[in-house]
Parts: C-alpha cells; structure tokens; sequence
C-alpha cells in the first residue's frame, strides 16, 4: 500500500510542473498579453497538427526521415564494427590511427557538414554519408575500448588451451567486448537521429521532419516549427528507450540504472 | 606495539569511567519489515541487560536479526515495539555516547586516516586542542602511528578496520556497538585484531557489543554471549563466559565453551569433539 | 654531473659508478627510445598520405574545390593568422561558448543539486527535464529563433541549453548516490544538514559534478558550431558556411583545424583537472 500512494504522488507532483506550464501558456495567448504569432493558442496547434497528419504531410517527412536515419545508421555502424575490430585487435593498426582518429574525434560533428556538402552536395548521399559518420564513431571507440578492456584472466585461459589468432577472435575477444557494442549501437541510433536532423537543416533540399521545421521558421508558423520538435523529441525517446530495452533483452546480466529513492535529505 | 598512551583528561573521558554509565537495557524489543506487501518479522521480543563496562558478543546465523538490533540500538532505526534505554535515558536516535564499527570500514575516501577519525569530534563540545590530542592519541592506540595522512585506498583492509575503530572511539562514547567489524577480514589479520581489541577494550573501560557469526570470535572477546536463532530473530541462549583475560585461544576452559557453543547452533548436529561428561559452564 | 659530486662510497668503487652511470643511461635511453616510437607510429599516417596529397593535387586528378593543396592550406592558415581575421572569428565564437556555458553551467548546478538533494523537488522537475532534453539543442534552434531572434541572445540561449542538460543529469545523480553508507556514518556523529552536506555529500559528489561538467563544456561548443552554422555573421561556424559558399575549401579546413584543436586542448585541460580532484579514486574512472 505505502508503495502504491507513492507513485502515485510521485507522478501527481510530475505533471505539476507541465500541466502548469501549459495552462500559462493557454491564459496568456487567449489573453493577448502575448503576440499570437509567438504564441498560439493550444487549440490552434492542435489543430494544425491535425491537418499536417491528415494531409500525410507529416508522415511522408517522417518516414522519408526514418528512412534516412535508418541507412545512414546500418551504413556507419557496418563501417564502424569494421574498422573498431581492425583498431582493437591489431596493435600495429591502432598505433597508426588512433591518435589521429581522436583529434579528429575533437572536431564538432556538425563542422564536418559543409565539408561533406562540398564533396557530396546537398542531396540524398550526403546525409545519409553525414548520418553514417555520426554513427561510426560511438560504434568504433566503444568496439575498441571494449576489446582492449577484455579480461587478462580470459586471455590466459585460451593461451592455456593453445588458441590460434582466429580462435582467440572467435572465442574470447569477440564475445566479451559484446556489451561494449551495445553500448556503440545504442549511442550510434542516438547520434544517428541527431544527425539526420542536423542534415535535414543544412542541407534542405528534399522532405523531411528537419526541413519541415526550417519551413516552419521560414514562414514564421510556429506551429509547424513546434509540432516538427515535438516530433523530434518523441521519436528521440522512443529509439532511446527501444535500444535500452533491447539492450537488456540482449544482455540480461546488466544491472540497469535505477533511480536512488533516498536522498540526503529524504 | 608501543606502550599505550595516556589519554589526557577531558570532560569525556571522566565521564566514560565513571561506574554504571554506559549501562543498556533491552525491553521487548519487536520489529518488522515490509518486503512486497508482507511483513516480515525480524525480531521478536527481545529483551536484554548490558551492565557498564561489560562485553557482550551476540553470536548467531545470517537473518537472526541482531545486526538490526544493533542499529536499533545506535538510533539508525526508530521504527520498532519495546523500549531500549541506555542509563536511564530512553533511545530516540543516534547519539555521540553510542560509536559504531561497522562491517565496512566506510572510510571517506576523500578524507586521510586523520580526517576520517576527526570526523567522530565535528560536534564534540571539547576544545580544539584537545580534539587533536585525542585524535592522535587513538590513532596510536590502534596502531596505526605514522598512517595519519594515508588515504583509505592506501591502507589494507585490517588497517581501515582499525581507522574506523579508532573513529568510533574518539569521542570516548559510554557504549560501542560492531557489526561484524571483522567479517570481512582474512582469517590471520582477524586474529590479530581480536587481540587488538581486546587490549583497547580492557583500556578503554568502554561497554562493548559486538555482533557476530563468528563463534570463536565471541567466546574469545565476550564476557557473555548471547545467541540468537533466526526467523524471528530472538534470544535462544546466553553463555556466561568467566575465563579471566588475557585470555588464550588454546585455554581449556574456554574450547569447551566453544563447543558447547557449536553444539547449540547446531542443534546436536555438530558432533562435540570433547568427549568429557556434562559440560560445566563457569557462571 | 662530475664525479666529485657523488657520494664518498661511490667514488671508491670505480665498477659499481660505471654499472650505476650505465643503468641510468639505459633508463634514459630507454624512455627517449620510447617517446621516439610512438612519435614514429604518429608520422606513419601522413608519411603516406602528404605524398598522396601533394602529388594528387599537383596532377589534377580532383577538382580544386574537392581537394585544395596543401600549400594552400598552410598559405591560408598563415593569412588568416597574420590578419587576426582567425584571432577575431575564434574570439566571437569562445566568447560565445563562456557566456553560454557559465549561465547553463551554474543554472545546472543549481537545480540538479535541488534535484539531488530531495525527493520532492526531483519528483516535480523531472518530467519536464526529461521532456526538455530529450529534444536536442540543435532540434531547438529554429524555434529559439523564432522567439529570440537571430542575434547573440539566440546563441548564448542555445548553448546555455546545451550545457545545462548533462549538467543537471550528472549533478543531481552525483549527488543522490552518495552512498547511504556514508549517510549514516554522519547520523550517527549527529551531523547537521550543513555539515552533511559539507562532509559526506559534496566532497563525494565533486567527481561526477565535474564529469558533467566535462560534459556541458563538450556540448556547449557543438551547440556553439550549430548556431553559427545556421545563424551568423562570425565566428568559427561562419567561417565554415562562408567558405563553403565560396567554395574555399582551405578556408573551411582552417576552420576545421581550429575546431579540432580548441575542442581537444579544452577537454585535455579539463581532464587534467579531474585528475587532480580525484587523486583519492583508486579504480581509476
């Protein structure tokens, strides 16, 4: 019973704040205390989300979107696992590439945009070239990490049982640098929906829910450029919580995070 | 080991040695748990006197409940039926009077070994300079000289045990209260600080209880030994342990207590390896 | 080192200085040949690649805009620098980052320790954070603009955001999971608030504070390259879209280049410092 009323307060004091914020929201637009353009009545962009969805407006930039996400990601996580098995496992690959990897690691994701509108244009190639870079470098640098971070101890046991390199490969370094991928994979769908939307920004050719929010702004509708976020944000959580469970299917002896339920000062 | 210091006087000290404080009474003690919707009852009317300076292990398995006994008994937990008093004064909650020792050193790792033990005197009432006497002063007398600056990472597990003690002693409290403090410890430095403190303990005139699962820890340390059974935690038996210290491990008297001990715990299943008739135990 | 300088029992024992003297120049030896190595390796990649680049570009076999010469670029660098033009579009943009950063920062500490320190608060704040971050600073650029405007207030808004997102996660979950442990070992020295705070919460929460930190500063500057990208007339992010526009693909490479290069010597400032904070850490995260 204690348990019960306590979530439920929990989640009653959650909504405060939300609930609040839009009821503001509603007063101040109806009122005119606030320019409508800035601000438009809930109503207002409800309905307009309406009419984007009926019109299958709204889904065709979704699907076009995901679509993009979607090669971009198995294009840069292929590569990734590729060049994250050659770095982590021969020693003389990652002494060449790995410094220079990290600086240029350092470069924010997004400068790389006009580089790759240069070589690549502004169409379909070079987001989805942009949406694999973005997905690569968490798959490699996890990959790598995991595989150097494999057990000493594991190591010994297959040196007792004469392993030859591919075996060693197969059996030992592969399997326990596993959670590691995971997590690269996982990071990788993060950043890969990031990118698609960065991609869509700058380079705005063709639909999409990125270029239906710079749309948006171009012809000041707040609506749309709220409804594109909200999108934005959902599919976000989403692909965030469906790699999570995932993970947790895939990797049932991984203690997920809990929120610590006593606090200092209670 | 060094000869042990003298320990200055302070308005602490006197009052740590003075006759009958430091005095506990145990009163029907009840308590439950709630795990998934069911209560669970952890201790069942438990009731028990600790004279002033006495030593009392309480021995038993895992799930007796006397490490929440203890906690009780420290003041970490208020929730309970009964009455526990300690000279008189009924228990509401924690109190510079009652140190612990807990099974973990629970040393901030932030902190040195100097740090740590002075983290016992922030609301101590004594004047700076005699907070620093009694620092150094402990740390020597669990032997630790010379560590004082040491981070926890630095020390090996029987000398964080040791930091802690000397934490929970540095405010001279009337009562110290261990749970299990050796439990985690290899069985070789687990000796050597048996005899540790049994030296501070006979020093130091401090009512002491320790919690145990460990049978010749308690008949080694205790002047009686409470034995406690599981589900629900409560009282089975008390031996009176009346062998005179310094006390020998291989001593006579105190293997057949020992026995006689595991021959309770194990309700007749451990086979007595002394063959003598009837047991007399020294009251 | 003359030999006077030693000690008496080593000057008297002439096969013992010499093994010593020998040891000693292994050692050394040892440690420059290592420093060598790992430069070695380092030069291997552009061993092979400058000549690639420099023979490509002098043949043609790429369009300029593709592939300039490195001479241009180093020409470019050089230019750039001489004029102040870099110093000026660099100082735009990190002047950016410091104000974006410090209101976000300190924003975030506030509240993720409201957050951590009680229940309550955390009950109430979460949703909507949650809500917030999870729409990323760059999602929210258009809307901000249409709101602020496309002036500084846009971009300090923006990577405030930023920062304040894993400022607040780290800060509030730094501080929660202090460990109960040593919670009670304060209870049981009758701490007050302020001393449990001062003793047992904030010196243990200091490690993953400053990871957030770390964090916040990370994306504050890509937050500060997305604004400039879409919206300014300064600063790094503009260098990148102008000289795209022209189709100077030096100058877009420059501006790579002092990206890369601020970006790395800020996180490795900062990582010297976590060092420093945490010499008590023993496992070495």
């Amino acid at each position: 019973m204690a348990a019960e009323s306590s979530t439920i307060g929990t989640v009653g004091r959650g909504l405060v704040l939300p609930v609040g914020l839009l009821a503001v929201w509603e007063i101040a637009s109806h009122s005119g205390l606030v320019n409508r353009q800035f601000l438009p009545p809930l109503e207002h962009v409800a309905t307009s989300a309406w009419r984007e969805f009926a019109s299958g407006e709204l889904t065709y930039a979704l699907v076009t979107s995901l679509r993009r996400d979607l090669l971009g990601f198995a294009l840069g996580s292929g590569v990734g696992v590729l060049v994250g098995l050659l770095l982590g496992l021969s020693r003389v690959a990652d002494r060449i590439v790995t410094t220079w990897f990290n600086g240029l690691k350092q470069i924010a994701l997004l400068a790389w945009i006009p580089l790759i509108s240069l070589w690549f244009g502004f169409d379909e190639t070079a987001k989805v070239v942009f949406i694999a870079l973005a997905a690569a470098i968490p798959v490699i640098l996890n990959l790598v990490e995991g595989i150097h971070a494999t057990p000493a101890k594991l190591i010994e046991v297959g040196e007792v049982f004469r392993f030859n390199p591919l075996q060693f490969v197969l059996y030992v370094y592969v399997p326990s640098a596993v959670p590691s991928v995971l997590t690269g994979l996982h990071l990788a769908l993060i950043y890969a929906w990031l990118a698609t939307i960065g991609a869509e920004y700058f380079m705005a050719a063709g639909p999409g829910i990125g270029g239906l929010i710079i749309a948006g702004r171009e012809r000041f509708d707040m609506d749309l450029v709220m409804l594109g976020i909200v999108v934005v944000g959902s599919v976000g959580f989403a692909i965030d919580r469906g790699a999570t469970w995932l993970e947790r299917r895939l990797i049932p002896w991984q203690r997920a995070y809990r929120r610590p339920t006593r606090r200092p000062f209670g | 080991m060094s000869a042990v210091p003298k320990l200055a006087d302070d308005g602490l000290s006197s009052i740590a040695t003075q006759p009958g404080r430091g005095r506990l009474e145990v009163r029907n003690v009840s308590k439950s748990f709630e795990v998934g919707g069911a209560p669970i009852e952890v201790l069942r009317d438990v009731s028990l006197d600790v004279a002033a300076g006495e030593f009392v292990a309480a021995l038993g398995p895992s799930g007796c409940g006397k490490s929440t006994l203890l906690r009780l008994i420290a003041g970490l937990e208020r929730d309970y039926e009964g009455a526990i008093t300690q000279d008189g004064d009924a228990i509401t909650g924690t109190s510079l009077h009652r140190g612990i020792v807990f099974q973990e050193p629970r040393l901030f790792p932030w902190a040195t070994v100097w740090q740590n033990v002075a983290l016992g005197l922030k609301n101590s009432p004594i004047s700076e300079s005699a907070k620093r006497e009694s620092i150094a002063a402990h740390i020597a007398l669990v032997g630790l000289d010379g560590f004082a600056q040491a981070y926890p990472h630095q020390l090996s597990g029987g000398m964080a045990q040791r930091a802690a003690i000397a934490r929970g002693l540095v405010n001279r409290p009337r009562l110290l209260l261990l749970d299990e403090p050796f439990g985690a410890l290899d069985a070789i430095t687990r000796v050597r600080l048996h005899v540790e403190l049994q030296r501070i303990w006979a020093h130091e005139k401090i009512t002491m209880i320790l919690v145990t699962h460990d049978v010749d820890e308690a008949v080694f340390l205790g002047d009686r030994v409470v034995v406690l059974a599981p589900r629900p935690g409560r009282i089975s038996r008390v031996f009176d342990i009346s062998v005179p210290r310094p006390r020998e491990r291989s001593d006579d008297d105190l293997v057949r207590i020992r026995n006689e001990v595991l021959r309770v715990l194990g309700d007749g299943e451990v086979a007595s390896v002394d063959q003598a008739p009837a047991v007399r135990l020294a009251s | 080192m003359s030999d006077a300088a030693l000690p008496g029992t080593l000057r008297a024992r002439p096969a013992l200085l010499s093994g010593l003297k020998g040891a000693v120049a292994g050692r050394l030896g040892a440690a420059i040949a290592r420093q060598a190595a790992s430069l070695g390796w380092l030069l291997v990649l552009p061993a092979i690649a400058l000549p690639i680049w420099i023979i490509g570009t002098d043949r043609g076999w790429l369009p300029e805009q593709i592939l300039p010469r490195p001479a241009d670029v180093l020409h470019t660098l050089r230019d750039m620098i001489a004029s102040g033009e870099l110093a000026q579009h660099a100082g735009f943009s990190l002047l950016r980052v410091a104000y974006g950063f410090a209101i976000g920062a300190s924003t975030g500490l506030a509240i993720g320790s409201a957050m951590g320190l009680s229940r309550r608060v955390d009950d109430y704040v979460r949703p909507l954070f949650t809500a917030i971050a999870q729409v990323p600073a760059l999602a929210w650029i258009p809307l901000a603009m249409l709101l602020l405007g496309i002036g500084e207030t846009l971009k300090i808004a923006v990577i405030a955001k930023a920062a304040f997102v894993p400022v607040v996660m780290n800060t509030s979950a730094g501080i929660a999971n202090v460990p109960k442990a040593f919670v009670e070992v304060g209870e049981t020295f009758r701490f007050t608030p302020l001393q449990m705070l001062r003793h047992v919460v904030l010196p243990g929460a200091v490690p993953p504070i400053f990871t957030g930190l770390r964090y916040g500063l990370t994306h504050a500057w890509i937050a500060l390259v997305s604004v400039e990208l879409l919206a300014s007339s300064e600063g790094l992010g503009y260098l990148l879209v102008w000289g795209r526009q022209m189709f100077w693909l030096d100058t877009v490479l420059v501006a790579m280049i002092v990206i890369g290069v601020i970006g790395f010597v800020s996180d490795k400032a900062l990582a010297v410092v976590e060092a420093r904070l945490q010499r008590w850490r023993l496992d070495g995260r």
